[in-house]
């Protein structure tokens, strides 16, 4: 068999895997944000399905895949149904430049190569920037087409949300960019090599945790869920969803927030890699889901833990605190750079 | 940061100035966007609606719109009994309940001129004391909610349990007490209640310092709330606005102090006054009035007086219930108190009294049979529902959910 | 005008106190007052129980609110509540409307009361204290008692379509008249 065809293989199993193993980690991330919910808040959450509740996301989805699909009379209707999709398709088309093991090397399966990641492309941390502008549709389009002022002004508010706070991101990013010389996000896991000492979260410390806060904003999640914010708008851009397409929403919600996890995992965290060389044995799809894990509890911690801001205290704190944050981020890696070399 | 406030009371001057730079973004016109805040919305206490007009975020104008949940309660008082009217008194701010109740059997004993005696007395104070905690911890945990943390709202709820238990055990029931009588209370004390209400009494200011150490330091509700809802003493006269909003507009008005009733002379407490006016000083008004509530449950435990819990007047009161197969005088005054009714003398009154949402005024009118001729509930939620365009107008949209939880509104008590 | 000794009982009504209750200073001082303003006007004045009543006509009641509120003996710069009645035994006069003040400097109390006849109106009081605004449209809903003046007289408690006044002592306490299910409203609200 040739090179290529195994290669081709290989592609199809990655692409069939990683896109399952992502919806399985969604189901369980969701059954977790529940029960750390309880635990947060001195109850238990679900118990009944399977041992430990641990089964209640699959029978959320037999029951919302049950409900009647009530559609707005005067909705928007092609614009109505298709909002989701854009919702969570590109938060998925991220994951195919992520790597998740080592790539290029020694052929190491079967006599060939098989590299941890679908596709090595050069502009990855590009691509993730532009996806992740395209996913701020889906939540405009929903408050739109939605005929109906809540979700009009959750749409609204998300979209500005999402703009404000993607500056922030893009320019925390810049800095690990420079860093290891380049937006494949292969190299930039590869220049993170060593122990933990290496990972981009120390140099890059402020970059960091503005880009952490600029993501809990950009995954419409508490403190800055507006958008969503029950309490004032009832469900803000979802007012109008019920049964299967509210559960796309939640859905692409926490796809959005698994990926996030994950590229933040490999810009700042060492992607695959192992804090300790001598623990390298284990192999790296372990360790990114590890710290997948982590930061997903942090989301979740914080969501459970802090009040919601008032959405001009939210655009101050975006525009006035978070992007003057990471512009000088990113001048004085420039500058420690060009010293350095 | 409290001890800096204390020092520094706006004056009335400097918060009709705030309030006048809210009331300045109404100048903008831009387009308008009418939103029904409508009956079904997680975050309005009940069935209360709401248009609101918006400029951006910027309410511009509010018209609120309350009758969802009218059951005809004075329709309904004029063919009951006064003993008969309690358990529908209970519905009335069914969070508090027992202090409808209480409003109630005290306006009619002004009617009848009954006298409670002191361990009544007593036992009620105890009991409107309690709901009142209860009360609070409640609207701290919907207030918090609003804001957006649930968790909070759950632990609120987790220790509010520990004060529903003490009303279970003390009537049987969580929510609709129906425990006061004409002339007292319906039971006494059971066992182990004391011993149990003073662990309760104990616990809950250590919570209340908890809450305090989350909320009050809390940088983000602090944002969310200073300067946020500013209605000054002026207005909450003109609106007829009691209560916590009243107290935190520095005016120490209690009717528990200024007209006391109950034990509430013969205890000792403080009354709790900000000087702020706004949502943040409405917050710690109700927390202190919680502390203020253990003090009095405290003390009246200490002090309980013997002898009965219900007046014995034959003409207004129910007899004792374990008498009542064994003394036939009992038995007659049961039959004809329940049968027929108290024997009231012609006549009006109006008898306010502090509930834990503000003042609730009772009025009787009575012809002299013993069904009242007009009953009235004058309920504070019905007139802070009123004041909230006044609250509302020029805040932006995510206060007004935290004003409109400032001032407590339950659609029961304001609807009726 | 000083204040008055106040037991002066020759200018207005005469009081009828039934149980014998005495008033506290202030509300003595109030009451001295509205008789040496108003005198006759005041048709009626009763004590029970420590609370102070006044019936006057209707065509006194804005004055004499106004003049409740704005005298500084008197003070009473809040409306507790304004509600109605309906007395069928009256025949010539059944309704009433009664409006209960509240001092918060002196910290007294008083009942204004006027008495109506079928289809008579009042004069609003939403200009001396806008709390009135909600008391006089449950009392317009309730007993049919229209207020001039008011900027909103429409339904509060009941729905918009209600026919009937409920809390007249003629209005039944269970049957089905006036309010029903709208169906026609489908869709349009």
């Amino acid at each position: 068999m040739s090179d290529a065809i195994a290669q081709l293989i290989f592609l199809i199993i990655k692409a069939v895997l990683i896109p399952l193993v992502i919806v399985l980690i969604v189901a369980f991330a969701i059954y977790f944000e529940r029960k750390f919910a309880g635990f947060f808040q001195s109850r238990v959450g679900p118990t009944y399905l399977g041992p430990w509740g641990c089964l209640q996301s699959f029978g959320d989805i037999l029951k919302l895949l049950s409900k009647e699909d009530v559609t707005p009379d005067q909705a928007d209707k092609p614009v109505f149904r298709l909002a989701p999709y854009i919702a969570f398709l590109p938060a998925f088309l991220v994951m195919a430049v992520l790597p998740f093991g080592p790539v290029g090397g020694e052929p190491n399966l079967f006599g060939y190569r098989f590299d941890y990641v679908i596709a090595n492309f050069d502009a990855g941390l590009m691509l993730f920037l532009a996806l992740g502008a395209l996913g701020v549709y889906g939540v405009l389009l929903a408050g739109w087409s939605s005929h109906n002022n809540y979700s009009l002004l959750g749409g609204l508010r998300a979209g500005a949300q999402m703009i404000s706070y993607e500056l922030a991101m893009g320019f925390s990013v810049v800095g690990v960019m420079l860093l290891a010389g380049s937006m494949n996000l292969v190299d930039i896991v590869n220049a993170q090599a060593g122990n933990f000492w290496n990972w981009y979260f120390i140099p890059q410390i402020v970059g960091g945790l503005v880009f952490f806060v600029a993501s809990i904003a950009e995954l419409n999640r508490t403190p800055f869920d507006l958008p969503e914010g029950e309490q004032e708008l009832v469900a803000g851009y979802l007012t109008e969803y019920s049964g299967m397409r509210w559960g796309m929403f939640l859905f692409a919600e926490y796809v959005n927030m698994v990926v996030i996890s994950a590229i933040t995992a490999t810009l700042y965290l060492g992607g695959w890699r192992a804090p300790l060389e001598v623990l390298s044995f284990i192999p790296g799809p372990i360790w990114l889901f590890l710290k997948i894990c982590v930061l997903i509890f942090l989301y979740m911690w914080i969501r459970w833990t802090i009040f919601r801001y008032r959405y001009n205290q939210l655009m101050a704190i975006g525009w006035k605190v978070l992007v003057p944050l990471s512009l000088a981020n990113l001048a004085v890696t420039a500058v420690v750079i060009s010293l350095v070399s | 940061m409290s001890g800096e406030q204390a020092t520094k009371r706006p004056t009335l001057e400097e918060l009709k100035e705030r309030k006048a730079q809210t009331r300045r973004r109404l100048e903008r016109t831009g387009e308008i966007l009418t939103l029904s805040m409508g009956p079904q919305h997680p975050s309005t206490h009940g069935v209360y609606r709401a248009e609101l007009d918006l400029d951006g975020e910027v309410i511009v104008a509010a018209r609120p719109e309350i009758g969802n949940l009218h059951r005809g309660l004075e329709k309904l008082c004029e063919h009951r009994t006064y003993h008969q009217i309690i358990p529908l008194t209970d519905r009335l701010d069914y969070i508090s309940g027992f202090a409808m109740n209480h409003a109630f059997c005290e306006a009619a004993e002004k009617l009848m001129g009954v006298e409670v005696p002191p361990r009544g007395r007593y036992i009620r104070t105890i009991a409107h004391e309690l709901s009142r905690i209860a009360n609070h911890i409640l609207w701290l945990g919907v207030h918090v909610m609003d804001l957006g943390t649930q968790t909070f709202f759950c632990i609120c709820f987790r220790d509010r349990e520990y004060v529903l238990d003490l009303f279970e055990m003390l009537c049987g029931a969580r929510l609709t007490h129906s425990f006061a009588r004409i002339g007292g209370v319906a039971k006494d004390l059971p066992d182990g209640f004391e011993h149990r209400c003073r662990k309760v009494i104990d616990f809950i200011p250590k919570r209340v310092a908890e809450y305090e150490r989350i909320i009050k330091h809390n940088r983000i509700y602090y944002k969310r709330t200073k300067g946020v809802g500013i209605f000054t003493a002026e207005d909450c006269y003109a609106w007829r606005v009691t209560g916590p909003p009243l107290r935190a507009a520095g005016v120490a008005r209690d009717l528990r102090k200024d007209e006391p009733y109950a034990a509430y002379d013969e205890v000792e407490f403080e009354v709790a006054v900000e000087y702020n006016a706004d949502v943040y000083d409405r917050f710690l008004v109700r927390m202190k009035e919680i502390r203020e509530s253990c003090k009095i449950i405290r003390q009246c435990l200490d002090n309980l007086p013997d002898g009965p819990f219900l007046a014995p007047d034959a003409g207004h009161a129910l007899p004792l219930k374990k008498n009542v197969l064994r003394d036939p005088a009992a038995m007659i005054q049961d039959f004809y108190q329940v049968f027929y009714g108290p024997q009231v003398p012609k006549g009006e009154v109006y008898r306010a009294i502090e509930v834990p949402k503000g003042e609730l005024g009772v009025y009787i009118r009575s012809e002299g049979g013993p069904k009242p001729a007009r009953v009235h509930f004058a309920t504070p939620s019905f007139y802070h529902a009123q004041a909230v365009p006044a609250l509302v107008e020029g805040e932006m949209l995510a206060d007004m959910v935290a004003i409109f939880a400032s001032v407590d509104i339950v659609l029961g008590d304001c609807d009726r | 005008m000083t204040g008055g000794s106040p037991g002066r009982q020759d200018i207005g009504p005469v009081r009828q106190s039934v149980d014998g209750s005495t008033l506290s200073t202030s509300l003595e001082a109030a009451a001295a007052r509205l008789r040496r303003r108003f005198g006759g006007r005041l048709l009626e004045e009763a004590v029970f129980r420590g609370e102070l009543t006044y019936v006057v006509a209707p065509s006194d009641w804005l004055r004499v609110l106004a003049y409740c509120r704005s005298a500084p003996a008197l003070s009473f710069d809040r409306l507790d509540c304004l509600m109605g009645d309906h007395l069928p035994e009256r025949a010539e006069r059944p309704f009433e409307v009664v409006a209960h003040l509240t001092s918060h400097t002196h910290g007294h109390r008083l009942r204004v009361k006027t008495a109506l006849a079928e289809g008579e109106s009042l004069p609003t009081v939403t200009g001396l204290w806008p709390s009135a605004g909600f008391d006089e449209r449950e009392t317009w809903e309730m007993y049919g008692i229209a207020f001039e003046g008011h900027p909103d007289l429409r339904r509060l408690l009941t729905t918009e379509d209600f026919e009937g006044y409920p809390l007249r002592k003629d209005f039944p306490l269970q049957g089905t008249v006036g309010g029903r299910i709208r169906t026609d409203l489908r869709g349009k609200i």
